[in-house]
């Protein structure tokens, strides 16, 4: 009998050998209380675990291989279920995947390349699905590890980096980067074959809209296509990779993630002064190649390590990203700061730890190995934490700046006085001139929207029954989530000085390879669309598991080895034969038995972010203003949309009007207005973290492109711009358009039918068509 | 967010799914003359039309949102004993609530509201709404009612979420996640924000959340062509706009490989958006009502034109397959709403004339076209209004006890459902919350609040957050 049906840890961490021997004795001495074990337990000892044992385990647990994801050498593991969904569903036969596959059903066959099993084991898994799905254990692990902490310490995410080599393949010349190697292994594997290298023009417009955001230009494309030095692919991603724009691109993608918004949501939607000024900083860290471990840490604790340095200070502004409700009245201010609170240390866990930690606010986690005492003991951390609005203006500014503020405070106060005892009509006319007041209040000084530690306001952190806020629980101090530490980790004092810079050392200690997972797997989803861990915020139990673990680990490896720093690892992703290869997969089967090209036996095309596509569309228009950082940009929008603001005066469009033509991450990103463009085209939602945007195709998305503002005002600037360029010719106007918009010559038929639209249309017509293209969406 | 494998939102892989995916944009089947494939309203696609998990009595909802929190004391909930203490302090006997403005001291405020019985029903409704009165039959009045915050934005976004932060999906998109849409040229999720300006909660609170955008709500805007994008630039003509499309379509198939799935959605997408341009203005035109149903609703008067025209609205989408519309009244300064801190007589007076022969019209026009049976209707606020006064003649917020009603949609009225003590301070016979409200609705669209789920940060988040319980009385 398998006692330890429950737990398969890995034994490489003498805590854990710990762990197997308590467990064991919980075990043995709850068999020997309960001498005789239930009617469904002896069934599934005698009938289903042998069939199990012998013909799943293989592939399917612990001790061996984890395929698919899929664990059944435990009923939780059964239950999860793995890609295709739950294996087994107790009391639903026709539901659990497992009996399908052992009858060879819905396109499953297990166990693969062998015969079925024999039909009256199929009867017995039905009985047994039927009458509950019995095993042993789990109530026995409850006893001892009551929120599952100890058995995760197994789970693969919490592991240290474990040493891999590039595996050998059969096709050795196709490798060109130890990334390769372990892609080709797999396929190789599978029977797949890998696909063809893309073209030149192809691959330019693929790396060069992956490292900047922006289309190629298309003498770039000229030069590069024409380039025959062995070394020309690098030299061009150099330049990529040391252009400004690489910033501009690669830190939209850590903004999605922090949910980076400028004003605070909820009704009043205040903006938060100058919060631009973190989105600068994350551009121009990552334009540096600030390793990942001094990027975090400034951002956790930057005012606590270096309260001089501007830089620091900016990079705390992560903490007042998230929505904040502020009200008038009689606030409920341990509410409200509990709210704060939780804000701040749920996006810890999504963004750094890729853990939800989030659902344990209100009770253990049913799915994840984080106790409600762990939450709290995170949120620890930030207990004294403050919003400090940093005034960079010189003292003069600041006066008058002072003295025109309370000028008009003065004023709006003595209103206020004479509006509390009106009623009606009068009311709201004072009212009016409140607001009106309001509005002329001097616009911020210079400031940096940080934040300190006050610890004579520190909010004493209690575990708090069901997350409600005045029902307090235990008292705790700072600890990062059991799962992560040893059981002899002790929690510090609730009072300790400098709280953010150890969770911050903590974090980013070389050896602690789960925020490194998590960081490098984010790199590695925006360059491919899709993460080596699909969910990139959740690399807890319920998460996906890798599909190429040894390459994760190799390219977190490779991270720490470069100094925690990312320029290396792009170069060697975009210039591996696995990056190279074509969208068009060569192996026929590749669609059907990998949909979501999870192996990568092709480059799997994406869509333009909406970001992306209004900044292709700006440069192709010739309207790009490349000018870079600074304050957000308001450009115009539809005015009824204006008006469904609160404050419809909060939107004061920025006057110059080649700033409307900046790229889109400085564009104002207000919580309560999102452009109609963006929201058409799957841009965050703002309000909390996002992992990977979405891909949407609908009706309102082409309606926008279609008849948009947007789409059409730069369709005029680019029909313009044809015209300037090619002139009368509409042989050169058309060759010049395709060669802007798609980078490529237009082929013989499309020259056939652009100069037989052009014949008869308007210019502007056909400008819009051109962005209108699928190839124009779709980076190749 | 990584695709989900349920059935509710199937991953847009296979050639069908992404079709389907790329023509139900706006909601709907699939033009099958358009895409020229056979069987595809039995592939499923994000808004295609879904099975139920139970039998389904309503097909659509219109939500008539009191933005602002409407009295309860002055409308639908008598309170005989706040008159008598009128000018007092709360006796100490119906305990404590927090109130966003007024102080502990308050005082106990009457209503000069007078209340009378409607219909057989003989339920008391205030004369504030005669019109709404004389359809008390078919209104299930719920007099219990109680939300979690006592703020505008926080008690908006639970309204319409059932969570108290922005960020999660309203109700409109879960209905809509839920069933699919019914309608081939007409956005299935409609909000008609009031003209005279926004609400506290912002947009959000109507938004799709972490659902993905083809769930997203589309804001009608005042005006002749209330939605963005449906009508056309200026200069371009609707036989110019055809041949572009046209163009479009010949230089997009000129590359094409035909088993490019996610390319074929593209372009189709594209004919259902032309289709939409075409169709939809002739639902939206009320010119060729006739003037009855004008009259019925109140359109051309005031100060029923407004709100009537967005109630006539509503019924047209309805009748043509939208699933959920909310119209809104109220919105700008809380004076422009329901929100009356300064004056509740003013207030109500005023938004009660707006509204009340608009809601009545609503009512009896589904009716007469039988479209009451299939149609929710549901009326309420984020929250009700204080028993005390605040600055003498007004109320301030309320979340503790307050008045909603629903009729339609297999619900059945004339009755009315739980109670407030004896001053309207709270819910405490049968208290419902906004989670029992909202599992109500899902239960009446055939929806179960537990598999309507959809993963979210590591959970399976639904729109009843914690659990509701439907209301058995009026089901």
């Amino acid at each position: 009998m398998n006692r330890a049906f429950e737990f398969h840890v890995t034994l490489r961490r003498p805590f854990a050998l710990r762990i197997i021997a308590t467990v064991l004795t919980v075990l043995l001495s709850n068999s020997i209380v309960r001498s005789a074990e239930p009617e469904d337990i002896r069934f599934f000892r005698e009938k289903i675990e042998p069939v199990l044992k012998s013909e799943c385990y293989g592939c399917h647990s612990r001790t061996n291989k984890v395929q698919g994801g899929l664990l059944l050498d435990s009923r939780s593991g059964m239950l999860r279920g793995g890609e295709s969904g739950p294996a087994v569903k107790p009391g639903k036969v026709a539901e659990s995947l497992l009996i399908q596959a052992l009858r060879h059903e819905g396109g499953l066959a297990m166990p693969p390349k062998k015969a079925k099993v024999a039909e009256s084991t199929v009867a017995d898994f039905v009985q047994w699905i039927e009458q509950g799905a019995a095993a042993p254990g789990s109530e026995a692990v409850a006893e001892s590890d009551p929120s599952g902490v100890k058995a995760a310490r197994g789970h693969w995410a919490f592991q240290p980096l474990q040493p891999v080599v590039p595996p050998a393949v059969h096709e050795s010349s196709w490798p060109d980067s130890p990334v390769d190697a372990f892609v080709l292994a797999r396929l190789e594997q599978e029977s797949l074959q890998h696909a063809a290298p893309a073209s030149r023009h192809e691959w330019i417009r693929r790396v060069t809209f992956d490292l900047t955001g922006l289309p190629p230009e298309p003498d770039e494309i000229d030069d590069f296509v024409r380039d025959e030095s062995p070394d020309a692919c690098e030299r061009l991603v150099d330049r990529l990779l040391g252009s400004w724009q690489y910033g501009e691109r690669w830190a939209q993608h850590w903004l999605d993630v922090v949910r980076f918004a400028e004003t605070e949501g909820y009704e009043y939607d205040r903006t938060v002064p100058d919060a631009w000024r973190y989105r600068d900083y994350v551009i121009s860290s990552l334009n540096r190649d600030k390793p990942f471990d001094r990027f975090i840490t400034e951002q956790l604790a930057g005012d606590e390590l270096e309260p001089d340095n501007t830089e620091c200070l900016t990079a705390t502004i992560f903490h007042r990203l998230g929505p904040v409700r502020r009200n008038a009245g009689n606030p409920e201010i341990a509410l409200s700061r509990n709210e704060v609170l939780t804000e701040r240390t749920d996006i810890l866990g999504a963004a750094l730890l890729g853990l939800t930690v989030g659902c344990a606010r209100c009770h253990n986690h049913k799915l994840e190995p984080i106790t409600q005492k762990d939450y709290y003991q995170l949120q620890a951390y930030l207990a004294a934490m403050d919003e400090h609005n940093i005034l960079l203006a010189d003292a003069a500014a600041q006066q008058e700046w002072e003295a025109e503020t309370r000028r008009l405070k003065d004023q709006m106060a003595a209103l206020q006085k004479r509006a509390r005892l009106l009623t009606g009509e009068e009311r709201i006319r004072l009212t009016e001139m409140i607001e009106q007041l309001e509005d002329q209040l001097p616009a911020p000084l210079a400031t940096i929207p940080g934040t300190h530690n006050d610890f004579s306001k520190r909010t004493p952190i209690h575990v708090l029954r069901r997350g409600v806020w005045d029902n307090k629980g235990e008292l705790v101090g700072p600890r990062p989530p059991s799962v992560l530490v040893p059981d002899d980790y002790s929690e510090l004092p609730p009072e300790t000085s400098a709280p953010r810079s150890q969770l911050a050392a903590w974090l980013v200690r070389p050896d602690q390879a789960l925020p490194l997972r998590v960081y490098v797997n984010r790199l590695w989803q925006n360059h491919f669309g899709l993460g080596l861990v699909k969910t990139a915020n959740d690399f807890g139990l319920k998460g996906d598991r890798p599909r190429h673990p040894e390459l994760l680990e190799w390219l977190t490896a490779s991270f720490l080895r470069n100094g925690m720093q990312s320029k290396p690892l792009h170069r060697a992703i975009v210039l591996s034969s696995t990056y190279r290869q074509s969208n068009r997969p060569t192996d026929a089967r590749a669609n059907r038995v990998d949909p979501e090209n999870r192996l990568l036996s092709h480059f799997s095309r994406r869509r333009l972010s909406a970001d992306e596509l209004r900044d292709a569309m700006l440069a192709v228009a010739g309207r790009l203003n490349r000018q870079d950082g600074g304050r957000s940009v308001i450009i115009p929008v539809d005015q009824e949309l204006v008006q469904l603001l609160y404050k419809p005066s909060q939107w004061q469009v920025t006057p110059d009007v080649r700033q409307h033509d900046r790229r889109s991450i400085y564009l104002m990103a207000k919580r309560n207005l999102r452009l109609p463009f963006m929201e058409n085209l799957d841009a965050p939602t703002l309000q909390s973290s996002c992992a990977r945007r979405d891909t949407s195709t609908h009706a309102p998305q082409a309606l926008e492109l279609l008849n948009g503002s947007v789409s059409n005002g730069l369709a005029r600037s680019f029909s313009d711009r044809l015209q300037l360029e090619a002139g009368q010719d509409l042989e050169r106007v058309v060759n010049m358009a395709f060669l802007r918009a798609l980078g490529r010559p237009a082929t013989t038929i499309e020259r056939q039918k652009s100069l037989e639209f052009l014949r008869d249309e308007p210019p502007t017509e056909f400008a819009l068509a051109l962005f209108n293209l699928n190839e124009f969406l779709y980076v190749p | 967010m990584s695709p989900d494998p349920r059935p509710h939102h199937l991953p847009t892989r296979t050639r069908r799914e992404f079709v389907r995916d790329a023509c139900c944009g706006f909601g709907g089947l699939a033009l099958a003359s358009l895409l020229h494939e056979e069987h595809l309203r039995a592939a499923p696609g994000p808004l295609s039309v879904k099975s139920t998990h139970l039998p389904a009595k309503a097909k659509s909802v219109i939500f008539l949102f009191m933005a602002g929190g409407p009295s309860h004391i002055e409308t639908f909930d008598p309170k005989p004993l706040l008159n008598k203490l009128n000018g007092q302090v709360r006796p100490a006997e119906f305990g404590e609530a927090k109130y966003q403005f007024i102080q502990r001291d308050a005082r106990l405020l009457g209503t000069q509201r007078t209340f009378r019985k409607y219909g057989e029903s003989g339920i008391e409704v205030s004369d504030l709404f005669p019109n709404i009165g004389s359809c008390i039959d078919d209104i299930a009045v719920l007099r219990s009612c109680h939300g979690d915050m006592v703020v505008h934005s926080a008690a908006q976004y639970e309204l319409f979420s059932g969570r108290t932060v922005p960020g999660f999906p309203s109700m409109g998109s879960w209905m809509l996640y839920g069933l699919g849409a019914e309608s081939q040229s007409l956005p299935a999720y409609v909000v008609m924000p009031d003209p005279k300006g926004a609400l506290e909660a912002g947009q959000p609170m109507y938004m799709n959340g972490f659902l993905p955008a083809i769930y997203q709500p589309t804001m009608f805007r005042p005006g002749r062509r209330p939605v963005l994008n449906l009508d056309l630039p200026a200069h371009v003509d609707s036989g110019q706009r055809r041949r572009t499309l046209q163009f479009i379509r010949d230089l997009n198939e000129a590359t094409l490989d035909p088993a490019d799935a996610e390319f074929h959605a593209r372009i189709n997408a594209y004919d259902v958006a032309f289709r939409m341009q075409s169709e939809a203005p002739a639902v939206l035109d009320l010119s060729h009502e006739p003037q009855e149903t004008l009259d019925l609703y109140g359109v051309g008067q005031e100060p029923t034109h407004d709100y009537g025209r967005r109630c006539l609205l509503a019924r047209k989408l309805v009748e043509n397959g939208v699933r959920f519309v909310c119209v809104v009244s109220g919105g700008g300064p809380g004076n422009m709403q329901w929100d009356a801190h300064g004056d509740i007589e003013e207030n109500h007076l005023r938004k009660a004339s707006e509204t009340d022969q608009p809601v009545a019209g609503l009512l009896k026009d589904l009716k007469r076209r039988g479209l009451l049976d299939s149609t929710l209707v549901v009326w309420g606020g984020e929250f009700g209004r204080s028993p005390e006064a605040e600055s003498g003649k007004g109320r301030d917020h309320h979340n503790l006890g307050f008045s909603m009603w629903m009729a339609g949609g297999g619900v059945r009225g004339g009755q009315v459902v739980g109670a407030t003590d004896a001053i309207g301070l709270r819910a405490i016979d049968r208290p419902y919350h906004f989670r029992d409200i909202h599992a109500t609705i899902l239960h009446q669209l055939g929806l179960d609040q537990h598999q309507l789920t959809y993963p979210h940060l590591g959970r399976d988040e639904r729109l009843t957050f914690v659990e509701g319980n439907v209301i058995r009385e009026i089901v």
